[in-house]
């Protein structure tokens, strides 16, 4: 029973996926619509007579909600690719309505895989740093080498990205010329990025590695390998950084989620060319297809990686499969 | 060491090392010749669908029109056209065409060209932001209303709509009807509606651009053979053409835009696309069919869309980009002190042929039926005159823009004179209020009407995307509330909903601001005809309306720009819709030691191929001579 339960789990979360998709996209389409605006105006500046502005609104379908909704669905589901009214992608998230010499597909292809780039080596980064700080501070409490580490990790949640990315550039990129200042294509333009994302995580990394290696040293099984004789370094990461470590691996899944989507600020000031910047310009500049086609990407992206978190977890701790199937 | 902490690194490590190769492979190419940073991404190559001036500085490099704005000397210079003759009564033009002239692709650039590329601009399928500046051309407003009507009678019909044959008619109807026409393949003949001074300034406009039809269509590659113009050949299909089709339900001609991509945008300027990456950069290089090789002084350029300014900055200081073209950190105007006081010689400070003012609303009443002091022009006077400009400039933007009491920057327009406008008089505020029948009546320290009613507080709207405006709106209520003794609400809103704010006329005092299209005073001026688009104050005078249309029609260039100043000082003098603050400014950082050939234009037009780096010319100098 228990065994069939995780393939029974998945196909259920999967079937469920659609739903999700369209719930969101019609709550995400009637939140776009509410908001004033057109696309097709610039932000600053000169506003065409009435008479283009309504070809202009005609050309994208934009003076009909009804329309436009039941256009983008088709497009975007694969409906009217199956039917053969279009070639093309089987998911057409249409043109953008801002720049209009892109399609979304195309703008989602080139940023996409950027953003989860970062993300990635964000998450990686920060465990390296964060587990190693959690460790060190955990083995000598109380020591400088622990307030160090405390005090870094309470800088690096609570100082902004924007600030600690301006920092690392002027210090990293300006006066040191280590690494460039923005832009992306050579692995020297990840670093900074990554390691001004990296921070806010590897703080909370470290402190979660740092209270549960506390707890463990001080539990009956470490004693027992110490009185054993046991060198301390074998004592430290194999009997205790292994048990402090499952509050860490339960805290990845949504903080890798978290750096691939919510890396705005830091792409911004690194100029990297990911997705956050541009869905907030999309959002700002109501660029309908480009702000749906983020936020169906993105649910889909959430949804998907909390499936995989809760695998993991299965497979990892069984323990977690008895609690979970009797919620 | 242990296999817990290899098993628990190792994955990492392996990451980080996926992730170094993998961005590796992204390629970034050569620096190349001139590095610019422009102030965000292109948002179009479709000469067009312009409007915005970045996207126009690359068409302008890209394409080519009939005649340039010559940046050095005024005036302008001749550029597809070798030459040009006018008629007597101003209204025939023809346009003479270098037979030299090639698309990138080898084609010759022909009339033909730019008659297609015009019917584009005119017609409503394009939805195109300036057509409507082009409508002084003979019978193309008509043209619009005409195929407007077309399409909705079709669809308003029972039987299906026939996309391509309505079209067909348009083309024909375009040919017969509107102004424009071919008289042999390098001869062009544009008829007018009515003379139009400035003519050539629209021509010079990137929207007036010519586009090479098989490419923006689409056609099959077969259909089209190297070096024979477009016209000679046999249209293929409509199904054949890859990026135009029909909308089955409204029966428009639909465009895909996808021939704007390297590799497929064929242009006739100086400048092909060789490379273009949404949101990250662009790159041209130097067009191989390009009639004035000698006159290109760079091979390449890259634009580089940093979006952050603070970032911008530090990449120009760590030397990876040469210019930027707009600076706007929130320290620029401690980069401007440095720049007056001789400490930096790279920063530059050029004004723009544009004017940042806050509107009054000019109609009788607010929404809801609330009082508007402003309906009468006593009042709006009154605020002009407590304005103290110099204190704004100097102390509240510290940019030192020029303080102007006009809203066409002074001395921008060769043979323009402009009038005073109000000056700060803050005596002369407090009695053009009291005259308007706003007094402290009973001595509770607020102004009274004859009726008793109170001065309403005043809202003042500004737009919170940059912080200029808040801190020039906290200015103008410090120095309203202090000289005329009103009480001065702030309204700060984003940018959309500001602009919807404008649109319905919901607010009291908004700021604005403009920048002019083509060099005559009525690019500005137009703004206050009653029916203009952007009459956002909804200042209607029917004085205004009859003087710019007897403007229009005035064949006596001095008669007409005296006839447009006397409007302009009854407008800034007399009825004061807007309160003009200052000429807006932009913020240029380039070495001038290295880099030559950047323009001050106030028209912010830059020819992109004069500019060259000296440093990479000497460095390349010693490299070809032993």
């Amino acid at each position: 029973m228990k065994r069939g339960g995780l393939p029974r789990m998945i196909a259920t979360r999967l079937l469920q996926l659609p739903l999700i998709l369209l719930a969101i996209y019609t709550i995400t389409f009637m939140l776009i619509w509410i908001i004033p605006g057109n696309p097709l105006e610039k932000p600053e500046g000169r506003r065409p007579p009435a008479e283009i502005v309504d070809a202009m609104q005609a050309r994208y379908n934009l003076d009909d909600p009804v329309v436009f909704y039941g256009d983008y669905l088709s497009g975007v589901s694969g409906l009217d690719w199956v039917l053969g009214d279009r070639e093309g992608p089987v998911i057409d998230f249409g043109p953008s309505l801002r720049h209009e010499n892109w399609t979304v597909n195309e703008i989602l292809a080139a940023q996409l895989p950027v953003s989860i780039l970062l993300g990635l080596s964000a998450v990686s980064l920060a465990c390296l740093i964060g587990i190693g700080a959690g460790v060190l501070g955990a083995v000598r409490p109380g020591s400088l080498l622990d307030l160090g580490s405390l005090l870094l990790a309470l800088v690096g949640i609570s100082l902004p990205a924007f600030v600690i990315g301006t920092l690392l550039l002027v210090i990293f990129a300006v006066h040191l010329g280590w690494f460039p200042v923005g832009g992306w294509g050579e692995p020297g333009h990840i670093v900074l990025p990554a390691l001004a994302l990296s921070l806010p995580f590897a703080a909370y990394i470290a402190r979660l590695t740092r209270s549960g290696m506390l707890e463990e040293l001080q539990s009956d099984h470490v004693r027992t390998a110490r009185a054993k004789g046991m060198p301390e370094y074998t004592v430290v990461l194999k009997h205790a950084l292994k048990n402090a470590l499952l509050p860490v691996l339960s805290y990845l899944g949504p903080a890798t989620a978290a750096a691939m989507t919510g890396s705005f600020v830091v792409e911004k000031v690194f100029a990297v060319p990911g997705v956050g910047t541009h869905f907030v310009d999309a959002v700002l500049g109501k660029d309908i297809t480009l702000i749906l086609a983020v936020v169906l990407v993105y649910s889909a992206m959430l949804v998907l990686l909390n499936l995989c978190v809760d695998v993991l977890y299965r497979w990892i701790d069984p323990r977690i499969e008895t609690a979970g199937s009797m919620a | 060491m242990d296999g817990v902490m290899l098993r628990l690194l190792l994955p990492a490590l392996l990451l980080l090392s996926t992730i170094l190769v993998v961005a590796r492979c992204d390629d970034h190419g050569d620096r190349s010749d001139l590095v610019i940073v422009g102030g965000g991404e292109v948002f179009t190559l479709d000469p067009q669908r312009m409007s915005y001036l970045r996207d126009m500085r690359m068409g302008a490099a890209l394409y080519e029109g009939l005649v340039r704005l010559d940046l050095d000397n005024g005036g302008f210079k001749p550029a597809a056209a070798r030459k040009w003759d006018v008629s007597s009564d101003g209204l025939t033009w023809v346009f003479h065409l270098r037979p030299e002239s090639m698309w990138s692709d080898g084609s010759p650039v022909t009339a033909h060209d730019f008659a297609w590329s015009w019917l584009r601009l005119l017609a409503p399928d394009t939805a195109a932001d300036y057509s409507n500046l082009f409508f002084m051309i003979k019978g193309s407003r008509a043209f619009w209303d005409w195929r407007q009507e077309q399409l909705d009678e079709a669809c308003a019909g029972a039987e299906g709509i026939d996309g391509p044959a309505l079209w067909t008619k348009a083309e024909e109807r375009f040919r017969d009807t509107v102004g424009i026409e071919v008289l042999d393949d390098y001869t062009l003949r544009l008829e007018l509606e009515h003379p139009v001074p400035w003519l050539l300034d629209l021509l010079a406009f990137t929207p007036a651009s010519p586009v090479h039809r098989p490419t923006v269509e689409g056609w099959p590659r077969e259909e089209v053979r190297t070096g024979v113009g477009w016209h000679q050949l046999e249209p293929p299909p409509w199904s054949s053409r890859r990026f135009v089709d029909f909308n089955a339900k409204s029966g428009r001609l639909q465009q895909d835009h996808r021939w704007a991509r390297p590799g497929r945008l064929v242009g006739n300027g100086p400048y092909i696309l060789d490379a273009w990456r949404y949101k990250r950069d662009m790159r041209l290089k130097r067009s191989p069919t390009w009639r004035d090789p000698d006159g290109v002084q760079n091979n390449s350029i890259t634009t580089l869309a940093m979006e952050d300014p603070n970032t911008a900055v530090l990449a120009y200081e760590s030397g990876s980009v040469d210019w930027i073209n707009g600076v706007n950190v929130d320290y620029r105007a401690d980069l401007v002190e440095m720049a007056r006081s001789g400490k930096r010689n790279d920063v530059h400070i050029i004004p723009a042929f544009a004017t940042d003012f806050f509107s009054f609303n000019c109609r009788p009443e607010l929404p809801g039926g609330d009082l508007n002091p402003f309906a009468d022009a006593l009042v709006r006077r009154a605020f002009a005159r407590s304005v103290d400009r110099s204190v704004i400039v100097d102390n509240v933007t510290r940019l030192h823009e020029p303080a102007i009491a006009t809203l066409i920057p002074p001395g921008s327009i060769p043979g323009y004179v402009s009038p005073d406008g109000l000056q700060h008089d803050p005596d002369q505020a407090r009695a053009d209020l009291s005259e308007a029948g706003w007094i402290d009546r009973n001595g509770d320290g607020t102004l009274e009407s004859e009726d008793g009613t109170s001065f309403p507080v005043i809202s003042l709207l500004y737009t919170t995307n940059t912080p200029r405006y808040k801190r020039i709106a906290l200015a103008l209520r410090e120095q309203w509330e202090r000289v005329l003794g009103v009480e001065v609400e702030l309204v700060g809103r984003d940018t959309k909903f500001y602009k919807n704010d404008l649109r319905e006329g919901d607010f009291m005092i908004a700021r604005g601001s403009w920048y002019g299209d083509f060099g005559d005073p009525t690019t500005f001026l137009e703004l206050c005809r009653s029916t203009d688009g952007n009459n956002d104050r909804g200042f209607v005078d029917e004085r205004v309306d009859r003087i710019l249309d007897a403007a229009a029609m005035e064949r006596d260039p001095q008669a007409r720009m005296s006839m447009l100043s006397e409007l302009e000082r009854y407008l800034f003098e007399e009825q004061v819709p807007m309160i003009p603050i200052c000429q807006i400014v932009d913020i240029h950082m380039y070495d001038p030691e290295s880099i030559r050939g950047i323009t001050h234009h106030p028209r912010q037009v830059q020819s992109l191929w004069n500019i060259q780096r000296t440093d990479r010319q000497e460095a390349m100098a010693q490299v070809t001579s032993p």
